[in-house]
């Protein structure tokens, strides 16, 4: 399964590159020659929906909800596959009447989320799809309009993140990767996606917390998994950093080995350690959350992150997530606030750090 | 010479050519731009070459050809060209203009495109706006209908597809 | 399991009747909506692949492939007719095939495409079942140094595409290599030339850019010289079909270009322009016809069409060994396989041959359709020439313009086409080629962060681009490419000078 994603997320990340289209078939369920099977299909659904929240006596106010999820990005990445899962599982819960997915595509999120806070002020029928990329997106663009503008509802899926080094390498360990940045960081070349994402900054934290000088790390930015994969398989660098289902399967054959995961405690059914039981304190994830218009009412906040925890909670939720490979990770209202704050200052710093970022 | 090029070659008489001046003129304007704005860059690369190298690698190129442009231009060494219709551009430009604004204000496919159909066909010489305006709005239609309905493909939606 | 036993059984399951009319239908969906420029292979499969949802996984996998190679063809097509390349890789097709759809041999130049591309499409088939393994250990073998050698020889083949004036064609591409520039810096997510406006931070999308240039500026540039009415459009002169002479001089193309395409799609970075360009360059050289190119000659479109379709079947070999999708339409060809729950990638051909097999397979079986249906349509395709002037580049300009809006409906990326539009116009007008410049925009990036990504490994310093043999080897090459034709020159100035 986590396999199955991992092509999924580099598709994305190619398809975002060459900023292609592509279509989910339950992007417009109403068009086409799927027209007919689809109607059938939410029928369907709904009528079961309607039969279990009439048994488990819900109230059916929320039925009444119509509403607008955007995703900042191209259709076909993780944001637009979130808001994508999104719009299926409100439906399909019962949790929202109907819920219609727009995308705005451009540079990390910037122009989305000018979009969506110029647009949508007050609107408490509208949310909209981010994560940990837009974060460094918006302080890399200088963009006007910030996270800070945004009504926090929730984090929902974490991917966790991987240090591959290719398996001839003397590199064994996590530790072995810190005294070789330790000894001469300019040497140890890292691979990765785009700069500012969440590889360049695992890179730096890596050496930042063993004690390496963060703003020195030598990293090498890849366009798409592909080139960056075969730069680590070539051997042309050091050590690769991505999401842990993107090398899945290379680590599984033996081409390459995995010296740690960035995850707080060992994950189930993987066998490599994590950076915290080899006395790196590291952790990190690649998240994903969802916000709502800023200058909403208290009710519609209310409202909204309700309908959005009946979502999380709803068996197709469950199904997608399954179905996709993503973790859950919810983590509603002001603890996610908390953590929205907390990412952000973290982020910054070490883009900062590193370079990208004028202070 | 991706087109046919513009006619016979009686260049050399002709003595200076003002259009190609403000080409090189433009070119060199375009450089500086390139300059400026990669001064504008941070430079924050620790290994390797910065941001800011190529773009006054490629300014510097463009100076040099700004350069040879003019030489081009005073010595005259530039093939002729015929009388061009300003007509005839301006109102593809007028048809182009109107499928964005179409498009922008949310009127939909078939409007802003049998509006380029028209404007198109009558810069290339034809009078009869109607019969052109029917057969405009019927192509346009025929291809909504098969690319968005038959091969779902998604193309914006104004009032007259909402019809269909 | 034994290669020839298992692509057998892939056959088998391939030519029942139901799936030769998934195959058919694909190619059929895959020409009409490839056709549309702006649309290339990888966004026409996108487009389409909720179609194949409804199929079994091996009728919809064959349906697949038919979508791929009739989205490939369609790119073609109106390059040759319309002189407007659906995608980067068709535009050296544009070159000649265009010059030859105006004199009347517009049914000959299609003909060539889509033989050429058959014969192409196979031999890198037959490539990618036999070779996978060790093209794969060559493939990753290829550092950012080494792309970065392999991008100068590509620019040294761009100036084939100049014209008459060395002056003129360099202007244009550095023209490209300045659009290029506009958008957040791949290597540090600086934004360069983008003024502030968010919607540039992406860059100049190369389709945008070709449809614009090509397309619309040709129609602005037909109908300001309309008083002039010379110049008509033939439809048809001569033979529709490839003559004798015709065979005898495309053979040789077809085979140069897929030696070019298939090794280089491989490549995790190769792509398809640099085999398309290389293909058009050296068969520039290599013709016994040097007079009629620029004018219509068929090896330009035989060589570069083979090359396109030999890269495509390269860029699955690190698809299927690795995993890797090294192009947006290999990209596209992932997502297609996930549908039918097969993951590309290191144990793929160990875990499920019968899918592999069976995918190769079909890839023969929709390279065949491919032909059956479009050689008798070349003649239908050829007809529409014939259609009024002012209907016909109406028509176009539809059809240009609806690729950007379905693949891209904002106000910014039309202004932009239009814009594009009247930069092309305007060097039609003052003679400067078109090509170099969309070639600068795809070319330039690549070669800017290859070897920035060399330099940062390298910690800077240059003569890592000197050490790597690979690129030691392409950058001899490149420099001899360049130098050679001057020496020759010279020394023709020399002798003539001695008479």
């Amino acid at each position: 399964m986590a396999a199955r994603t991992g092509g999924r997320r580099r598709t994305a990340s190619l398809l975002s590159e060459g900023k292609i289209k592509k279509r989910e078939p339950l992007a417009r369920p109403w068009r086409g020659p799927l027209k007919s099977f689809c109607a059938r299909l939410i029928g369907a659904s709904v009528a079961v929906t309607f039969v279990v929240t009439f048994l488990a006596g819900a109230p059916a106010s929320a039925q009444q909800l119509e509403l607008k999820v955007m995703a900042p990005a191209a259709p076909g990445g993780g944001w637009d596959q979130t808001a994508r899962a999104m719009q299926q599982a409100f439906v399909a819960s019962g949790v929202a009447r109907s819920v219609q997915v727009t995308n705005v595509a451009g540079a990390g999120g910037t122009v989305g989320i000018a979009q969506f806070v110029n647009g949508a002020k007050g609107d408490g029928n509208q949310l909209m799809v981010n994560g940990f990329v837009m974060v460094g997106a918006l302080a890399m663009n200088k963009s006007p309009v910030t996270l800070e503008q945004v009504t926090p509802i929730a984090r929902l899926t974490e991917e966790i993140q991987v240090i591959v080094v290719p398996a001839a390498s003397p590199i064994k360990t996590a530790q072995d990767l810190a005294a070789a940045l330790k000894a001469d960081i300019a040497k140890v070349t890292f691979a990765g996606g785009s700069a500012g994402g969440v590889d360049h900054v695992m890179a730096a934290l890596f050496a930042g917390t063993v004690g390496a000088d963060a703003k020195k790390v030598n990293y090498i930015p890849f366009s798409g998994g592909g080139e960056s994969l075969a730069a680590i398989l070539g051997g042309k660098v050091t050590a690769g950093i991505s999401g842990l289902s993107e090398y899945d399967g290379q680590i599984k054959s033996g081409k390459l080995r995995a010296i740690g995961v960035s995850s707080e405690n060992r994950i189930p059914g993987v066998d490599i350690p994590t950076f915290k039981e080899q006395g790196i304190d590291l952790v990190l994830a690649n998240w994903r959350s969802v916000v709502a218009a800023p200058g909403i009412t208290p009710e519609q906040k209310k409202t909204l992150s309700e309908a959005v925890e009946k979502m999380v909670k709803s068996d197709s939720w469950k199904d997608i997530l399954k179905q996709k490979g993503w973790d859950d990770a919810y983590l509603p209202g002001d603890a996610f606030a908390e953590f929205l704050k907390k990412e952000n200052v973290r982020v910054t710093d070490v883009l900062r750090s590193v370079g990208l970022v004028k202070s | 010479m991706t087109t046919d090029s513009a006619g016979p070659e009686t260049s050399a008489s002709r003595g200076v050519d003002k259009a190609a001046i403000v080409i090189a003129g433009l070119l060199a304007a375009v450089a500086l731009v390139l300059v400026y704005d990669a001064n504008q860059i941070p430079a924050t690369t620790m290994y390797g070459m910065g941001p800011q190298v190529m773009p006054v690698v490629i300014a510097i190129g463009l100076g040099i050809l700004a350069l040879a442009n003019l030489i081009d231009a005073v010595r005259g060494h530039l093939p002729a060209r015929e009388s061009a219709d300003p007509v005839a551009v301006l109102l593809i430009l007028a048809g182009l203009a109107l499928l964005i604004a179409i498009i922008g204000f949310g009127g939909g496919f078939i409007l802003a495109t049998t509006a380029l159909f028209v404007t198109t066909s009558a810069a290339f010489g034809r009078r009869a706006f109607v019969t052109d305006l029917i057969i405009g709005a019927v192509l346009t239609t025929v291809i909504y209908l098969a690319f968005d309905r038959l091969l779902t493909l998604s193309l914006p939606a104004g009032p007259l597809e909402r019809l269909l | 399991m034994d290669t020839f036993a298992a692509l057998a059984h892939g056959m088998a399951i391939a030519v029942q009747p139901m799936n030769l009319l998934y195959a058919l239908i694909g190619v059929f969906l895959g020409t009409a909506v490839g056709v549309l420029p702006g649309i290339g292979p990888a966004l026409t499969v996108a487009l389409l692949l909720p179609v194949t949802y409804k199929l079994d996984p091996g009728g919809s996998l064959i349906m697949f492939a038919g979508i791929y190679y009739g989205g490939m063809y369609g790119g073609s097509t109106t390059a040759i007719l319309i002189n407007t390349p659906g995608e980067s890789a068709s535009m050296a097709t544009a070159l000649e095939g265009n010059k030859m759809a105006k004199a009347g041999r517009g049914g000959p130049a299609l003909a060539t495409a889509a033989i050429g591309s058959f014969v192409a499409g196979t031999i890198a088939t037959i490539g990618l079942a036999f070779l996978s393994p060790y093209l794969v250990d060559i493939a990753v073998r290829f550092g950012p140094e080494d792309y970065f050698a392999l991008m100068c020889v590509a620019f040294i083949t761009v100036s084939a595409t100049f014209g008459d004036s060395p002056v003129r064609g360099l202007t244009s591409l550095f023209i490209g290599l300045t659009l290029g520039l506009i958008g957040i810096d791949k290597l540090t997510g600086q934004a360069r030339l983008a003024f502030g406006v968010p919607e540039l931070l992406d860059g100049v999308e190369v389709t945008t850019l070709a449809v614009g240039l090509f397309a619309v500026g040709e129609a602005l540039y037909v109908a300001s010289r309309r008083h002039h009415s010379e110049e008509k459009i033939e439809a048809i002169k001569g033979s529709l079909w490839m003559t004798r002479e015709d065979w005898k001089r495309s053979w040789k193309p077809w085979l140069r270009g897929t030696a070019f395409g298939f090794p280089i799609g491989a490549l995790p970075a190769g792509g398809a322009e640099i085999p398309t360009f290389l293909s058009y360059s050296t068969e520039r050289r290599l013709t016994k016809y040097p007079e009629q190119f620029g004018k219509g000659a068929i090896e330009g479109v035989a060589g570069p069409e083979a090359a396109n379709n030999a890269s495509a079947a390269g860029t699955l070999v690190p698809l299927l060994t690795l995993g890797l999708p090294t192009s947006a339409t290999a990209a596209m060809m992932l997502a297609g396989f996930q549908q039918y729950g097969l993951n590309p990638g290191p144990l793929l051909f160990a875990e499920r041959p019968d899918l592999v097999w069976g995918l190769i397979a079909s890839l023969f079986i929709a390279n065949t359709m491919l032909l059956v249906l479009n050689l008798p349509l070349v003649g239908l395709w050829v007809k529409l020439l014939a259609i009024p002037t002012p209907w016909l580049y109406a028509g176009i300009l539809v059809f240009a313009t609806m690729g950007t809006i379905a693949a891209k409906p904002s106000v910014v990326e039309l202004s932009m086409l239009a814009g594009f539009g009247v930069l092309g116009f305007l060097m039609r007008r003052f003679d400067f080629p078109i090509a170099p410049v969309v070639v600068g925009l795809i070319l330039g990036p690549i070669a800017e962060s290859q070897l920035r990504r060399a330099l940062a490994i390298s910690l800077g310093d240059p003569m890592t681009l000197l050490q790597s043999p690979i690129s030691a080897t392409l950058l001899a090459v490149a420099l001899i490419a360049l130098v050679a034709p001057f020496a020759l020159k010279g020394l023709g100035r020399f002798k003539a000078n001695e008479d």
